[in-house]
């Protein structure tokens, strides 16, 4: 027996090792764990928080370590680690004159008529639908930013399961929530890809230059509205939100302030994915924010910001709950607030401290996080042993029924987390999913080429057809409407351009240009992995299973329940007589734990 | 006439007790005792029931109630503006859209609230901006939890099960709460697992929770319970329900919530839209458009009926909103684009029918060619939080007193 099947066979033999591990670690405090409170189920609740979990080898690796060294090796990774990881591979969707792409279709088309031109096409001179080609140009552009994000996240989702730095892209993914942008309204997958880049190589770093690199970065000016923060008519949406959401958090800044810092950073603005000052949009006055005055500009307002003790208390507890409860006690928050300030604003040193600490480890810590959806899906494709994301189920369509689409956070304010990732129909969701990835669905329609609007659809029949434009783009199928009756239909009408059909036309070029996903699904073999084991019956099978895919064991009435099941699926309690024909009742019983309300926990 | 509430836990221990079928393993949920209590203690603290429809896309309020009384409407629109021989007239200014004879009745009826002017200072013109303000009532702010989330904590702090519905693919930012589950599903048919035959009576058990401690657990045990209970009653007063009104092509899953209603779930708050951005009607909208009312006023008119038959018409209001008007003046493509302020609608037998709030003026415009609004939509808010369910502590919900419409007799 391996070291972890060992462990994991001691954790289901005594059913409540669990709970008693760490009974020496103390809640609410920061000093480091003891040497006996290190063991294979402390590495196992490092690797679930700090990563998205492991297999039992990953995890024995951890624990093979002295805790110091474990969590120094997470917190302070190598980059080369990753050398069997690609850089994104782009599409090549984008063309110069796309950019600055308009805010709607009604300014793109306000733009061609005045200077008859936009998006790099030129308006027809005469004849009918003049403006058509800017329109389809819109839609395309449109059409190929949302398909190639979903691009970017695949790769980031590839990432997160096949990183050998794990933590990396644990903390991109909590600074993709903290600094919440949206693609629907950046529009621009470069923008989204570079600030994701931004959060791999600096989320471990400085705080404060994290935050000066977003406060510049396109993605967030362009989310923000920064363009329309001019001297004389600032806009105060940037500043609020900075202070509000990133830093500080309501109530540590007067309405003033906001005003003050908003002025601060008037002519911060973006030429395509470059960050630029407008000189003469800028004011350069003098302001007085937060007790202070002089002729500040935006870095010098963050630098201001930072030196507020409620800053490092504010961000050190958010990363608090994010890595290991909901609940954070005041003085907690100003303990992890005074290390990040005394290592200034060293994210890697406050991590560091979290995961050596006691309170880590403490009974009130251990499997008590809810895990979020994109944490489930990598955690459980990791757990499975998988090299990457499998494309049958969508991995964007997957975590988005459960309420969680990478660049789509719901609000500016990110996820809520926590409890609010489920509901009733979410954990039967969360039931569904596991079954879409041990038993794909073979009628899977891939949604990067098939478009799943039923309008665009019809248009495209109908055009096929060979009916004319207008025919074609009748409205037909609200509720159950069906087609408009015939005598209904106008003759193909004169007008400048028609948008159903350009959205249907931006579709066909989109998927002409945006790379296709990979739709392999996932390589699955429960049978050898059991035999490797030398596991030889049911009970030890289920032991194993348990042990493997769940930080929280089930009652023991579970426990009989799922083995009861595969035994009589077998036909055997014998594991080594139903060898040759046992994958798929594995399968199901192990769809039944990922069904579990435990298995939701990490 | 209503069931005796009374009967129906015993009826679906009953019922359960048979789908369980693994008589060594079955679990029957203690939480019985629990539900039949929520169920008679029932809606809000005074037994009102509130719905609240969302027309997602932005309605055009306009031409849905026609000023035809200023002539304004039709320089501005000298292509879609409705003639007023093609209105539904209700009075010497306004008139309905002409698909929305269900709107007409009710309002002839005095079953129907029209609150003109509804907005926000600093509109935004984003659908999901503009539809996360609505969803949080914080207007150019950000709030994890939704106003119905909150509302819900408010009037039930003790987060009964199954108090807050959403029917919905995805759970609303409106109904998301600190202390409640709220019940989220689309098609009662497909509330279920998706599961092989062979695992179907395994995965219908959930453990006791017992002595566990862990706290998220417990909380992951009692939603797997309530997922089970809900999922059961709400498959369950589906197949029960049957009605003989005619709710038209799209029911806006206002018939699922009569039938809830009808099996005395002890909902206080649905939430149901109209949904995919349906409403944003940038081309050649008035046919379009007025088939979307069209369907609307079909299903509000025959929920209204529908409730009336099951007795239960006097303690239902519903508020009916979008996330913004749409632009005063017609597009080059007859159509308009993404507004500002609208005309917002309460629905009910125990509303005081008519027009409140003041229309904006259609020649002095707010920027962008739009509505300057004359009522801050969470007056309308309040109005049905405090006027409908008497819940008084306002600033709570809104962050301040908005005051409210004296609305209800």
């Amino acid at each position: 027996m391996s070291r972890g099947l060992r462990s994991i066979f001691t954790l289901a033999t005594f059913g409540l090792a669990l709970n008693s591990v760490s009974l020496m670690a103390q809640q609410d405090d920061l000093s480091p764990i003891s040497e006996q409170d290190w063991n294979y189920e402390s590495a196992a609740h490092l690797l679930e928080r700090a990563g998205f979990g492991g297999t039992p080898d990953q995890i024995s690796e951890l624990a093979a370590m002295s805790a110091e060294a474990a969590v120094h090796s997470l917190v302070y990774f190598d980059p080369t680690n990753n050398s069997h990881l690609l850089p994104f591979e782009h599409s090549g969707v984008h063309e110069p004159g796309l950019e600055p792409f308009p805010p709607s279709r009604p300014a793109t088309t306000e733009l061609a008529k005045q200077t008859g031109e936009a998006l790099g096409v030129k308006v027809k001179p005469e004849g009918n639908r003049r403006l058509q080609p800017v329109v389809n140009k819109f839609f395309y552009w449109l059409r190929a930013s949302v398909l190639e994000t979903n691009r970017v996240s695949y790769w980031w989702a590839d990432r997160m399961v096949a990183s050998r730095n794990p933590l990396q892209e644990k903390m991109a993914l909590f600074w993709h929530g903290h600094y919440a942008v949206n693609e629907s309204k950046v529009r621009d997958y470069r923008k989204l890809l570079n600030e994701l880049e931004l959060f791999h190589e600096m989320g471990t770093g400085s705080f404060r230059d994290l935050m000066v690199a977003v406060a510049q970065d396109p993605a967030m000016l362009s989310f923000l509205d920064a363009g329309v923060n001019v001297r004389g008519a600032p806009n105060e949406n940037f500043a609020r939100e900075i202070m509000e959401l990133f830093t500080m958090g309501v109530g540590n800044y007067s309405e003033m302030d906001i005003r003050e810092a908003a002025r601060a950073f008037t002519g911060w603005n973006y030429v395509d994915l470059e960050f630029v000052i407008n000189e003469q949009q800028h004011d350069d006055g003098e302001k007085n924010f937060l007790g202070r005055s002089g002729n500040f500009d935006g870095v010098e307002i963050i630098d201001i910001i930072m030196e507020q003790p409620v800053t490092a208390e504010y961000i050190a507890s958010k990363i608090y709950r994010f890595f290991v409860r909901d609940e954070i006690s005041p003085a907690m928050a100003k303990e992890l607030g005074s290390v990040l300030r005394e290592a200034d604003y060293d994210v890697a040193v406050l991590l560091e401290t979290i995961f050596l600490s006691q309170d880590f480890y403490s009974p009130a810590s251990i499997g008590s996080q809810i895990k979020s959806p994109v944490q489930l899906a990598v955690s459980t494709y990791r757990k499975l042993g998988l090299q990457d994301a499998p494309g049958v189920p969508d991995f964007n369509r997957a975590t988005g029924a459960l309420s969680q689409s990478l660049f789509r956070p719901p609000t500016v304010a990110g996820w809520a987390g926590g409890r609010s990732w489920m509901t009733p129909g979410l954990l039967l969701e969360r039931g569904n999913f596991a079954r879409d990835v041990l038993f794909p669905d073979i009628n899977f329609v891939p949604p990067d080429r098939v478009n799943g609007s039923s309008e665009i659809r019809s248009v495209a029949d109908r055009i096929r057809e060979g009916m004319d434009i207008t025919s074609a783009t009748q409205p037909s199928s609200l509720g159950a409407g069906g087609i408009m009756a015939e005598s209904n239909m106008l003759a193909d009408r004169d007008e400048e351009f028609n948008t159903r059909y350009g959205s249907f036309r931006g579709w066909q070029m989109a998927i002409e240009r945006v790379k296709p996903i990979s739709r392999h699904t996932a390589r699955i073999n429960l049978s050898e992995m059991l035999v490797e084991q030398g596991v030889e019956n049911t009970a030890e099978a289920i032991d194993y299973l348990l042990a493997r895919f769940m930080r929280v064991q089930p009652d023991n009435s579970t426990r009989s329940m799922l083995i009861e099941f595969l035994s009589d699926d077998l036909g055997t309690t014998s594991i080594v007589a139903a060898q040759t024909y046992m994958e798929d009742s594995l399968r199901l019983v192990l769809h039944l734990i990922m069904s579990q309300p435990e298995y939701q926990l990490s | 006439m209503k069931n005796n509430i009374k009967d129906k836990p015993l009826a679906r221990r009953q019922l359960l007790a048979g789908m369980a079928g693994l008589s060594a393993l079955s679990m029957v949920p203690p939480a019985f005792a629990q539900a039949a209590q929520a169920a008679a203690a029932q809606a809000a603290a005074n037994g009102k029931v509130l719905v609240i429809l969302e027309l997602s896309g932005g309605n055009d309020g306009l031409n849905t109630v026609v000023p035809y009384g200023d002539d304004a409407y039709y320089r501005q629109r000298p292509n879609i503006g409705i003639p007023k021989s093609d209105l539904r007239i209700i009075d010497d200014h306004f008139g309905f859209n002409p698909g929305m004879a269900g709107f007409e009745r009710l309002y002839k009826d005095g079953k129907m609230a029209i609150v003109h002017g509804c907005g926000y200072e600093n509109p935004s013109y984003s659908h999901f901006t503009s539809m996360a303000y609505w969803h949080t009532a914080a207007p150019n702010s950000g709030n994890e939890y939704g106003w119905v989330g909150k509302l819900a904590d408010a009037i039930a702090p003790h987060a009964p099960a199954n108090f807050l519905v959403n029917i919905a693919a995805s759970q609303s930012l409106a109904v998301r709460s600190e202390k409640h589950v709220p019940v989220v599903f689309d098609d009662p048919n497909r509330f279920m697992r998706e599961a092989f035959a062979a695992e179907k009576e395994a995965l219908d058990i959930v453990a006791e929770i017992g002595a566990v401690e862990n706290p998220s657990r417990r909380f992951l045990l009692d939603i797997a319970r309530s997922a089970n209970d809900a999922s059961a009653l709400v498959r369950d007063a589906w197949s029960k329900y049957n009605s003989p009104v005619d709710y038209g092509v799209n029911d806006l899953d206002l018939q699922k919530v009569v039938a809830l209603l009808d099996a005395d779930m002890p909902t206080g708050l649905y939430y149901v839209s109209y949904r995919n951005n349906a409403f944003d009607t940038h081309v050649f909208q008035n046919d379009l458009h007025r088939r979307l009312l069209t369907y609307t006023s079909d299903a509000v008119s025959a929920f209204i009926q529908d409730l009336e038959r099951i007795g239960r018409a006097d303690d239902v209001a519903l508020m009916i909103f979008s996330e913004f008007g749409r632009r005063v003046p017609e597009n080059v493509s007859l159509g308009t684009d993404h507004g500002a302020a609208n005309a917002m609608f309460v629905v009910g037998n125990q509303i005081k029918g008519g027009h409140y709030g003041e229309l904006p003026s259609l020649t002095e415009l707010a920027q962008g060619e739009n509505l300057a609004y004359t009522t801050d939509f969470r007056k309308v808010y309040q109005t049905m939080t405090q006027g409908w369910l008497e819940y008084g502590n306002s600033a709570n919900l809104f962050g301040d007193d908005f005051g409210r419409f004296d609305m209800f007799s």
